[in-house]
């Protein structure tokens, strides 16, 4: 043994990689993600007129390249839907709507695609470094605990 | 050759373990900040014995016999 290290996630990026860890977290829940613009609309006229809770990813930035103004990437899952935009401030937002739903239930829900979003991004990211300084995988698995862990290897001279 | 092995854990709140192994010394140390550079802030940081074991260095040993043929034979 050498060092462990525990570590907070830090989520600075630009707008495309966000979204396809966005797409990521909405595969492992089951969302799936609006087809067409006015779609779109509609349902956030929808969610205007139901109960609605926003989280903001605190250690986050959502650099501004490659990202149109009003950007957003909304999913849905039965009643739920959850948006993922970038806030005034350049943080990420994840917000969830949804009818017959109580405030619990959306915060709850909106925790859990944080969550899961966060996951994503860092394993995709952590990966792409990796390959970048020759690791190789030895070993990658989904615990029961939903932790996801991977195990590389390199040979230095 | 020398064999690095990195254990990396993603909890499912995204906060990540690493477990740096088979690297000692300073070796050590940049894998630390490269991979806390890539995921985040620190919020932990437990130091092994290996930690402060040398690196390993390679050294060659060069023995010669001499043979003096002083004509006895």
């Amino acid at each position: 043994m050498s060092t462990v290290l525990i570590l907070a996630p830090v989520i600075i990026s630009n707008w495309p990689a966000i979204a396809v860890a966005a797409a990521g977290a909405a595969s492992a829940l089951g969302f799936t993600m609006k087809q067409t613009a006015e779609e779109a609309v509609k349902r956030d006229e929808q969610a205007a007129a139901q109960e609605n809770v926003e989280l903001e990813l605190a250690e986050s930035q959502v650099l501004a390249q490659g990202l149109a103004t009003d950007q957003k990437i909304v999913l849905t899952k039965g009643s739920t839907q959850i948006t993922v935009q970038r806030d005034a401030r350049g943080r990420c937002k994840v917000c969830a709507s949804g009818s017959g739903l109580s405030k619990t239930e959306l915060k709850q829900a909106a925790e859990e695609f944080t969550q899961k979003l966060t996951q994503c991004f860092i394993y995709d990211k952590v990966m792409k470094q990796l390959k970048g300084k020759n690791f190789q995988v030895v070993n990658e698995q989904v615990a029961q605990d939903e932790s996801i862990r991977i195990h590389v290897r390199r040979w230095v001279d | 050759m020398a064999q690095h092995d990195v254990e990396i854990t993603i909890s499912k709140t995204g906060d990540v373990k690493v477990h740096i192994e088979g690297v000692k010394g300073k070796a050590c140390m940049e894998y630390a900040k490269w991979l806390t550079d890539v995921i985040g802030r620190v919020k932990d940081r437990q130091l092994t014995s290996e930690y402060y074991e040398p690196e390993v260095k390679s050294r060659i040993d060069l023995h010669q016999d001499l043979k003096v043929d002083d004509g006895s034979a």
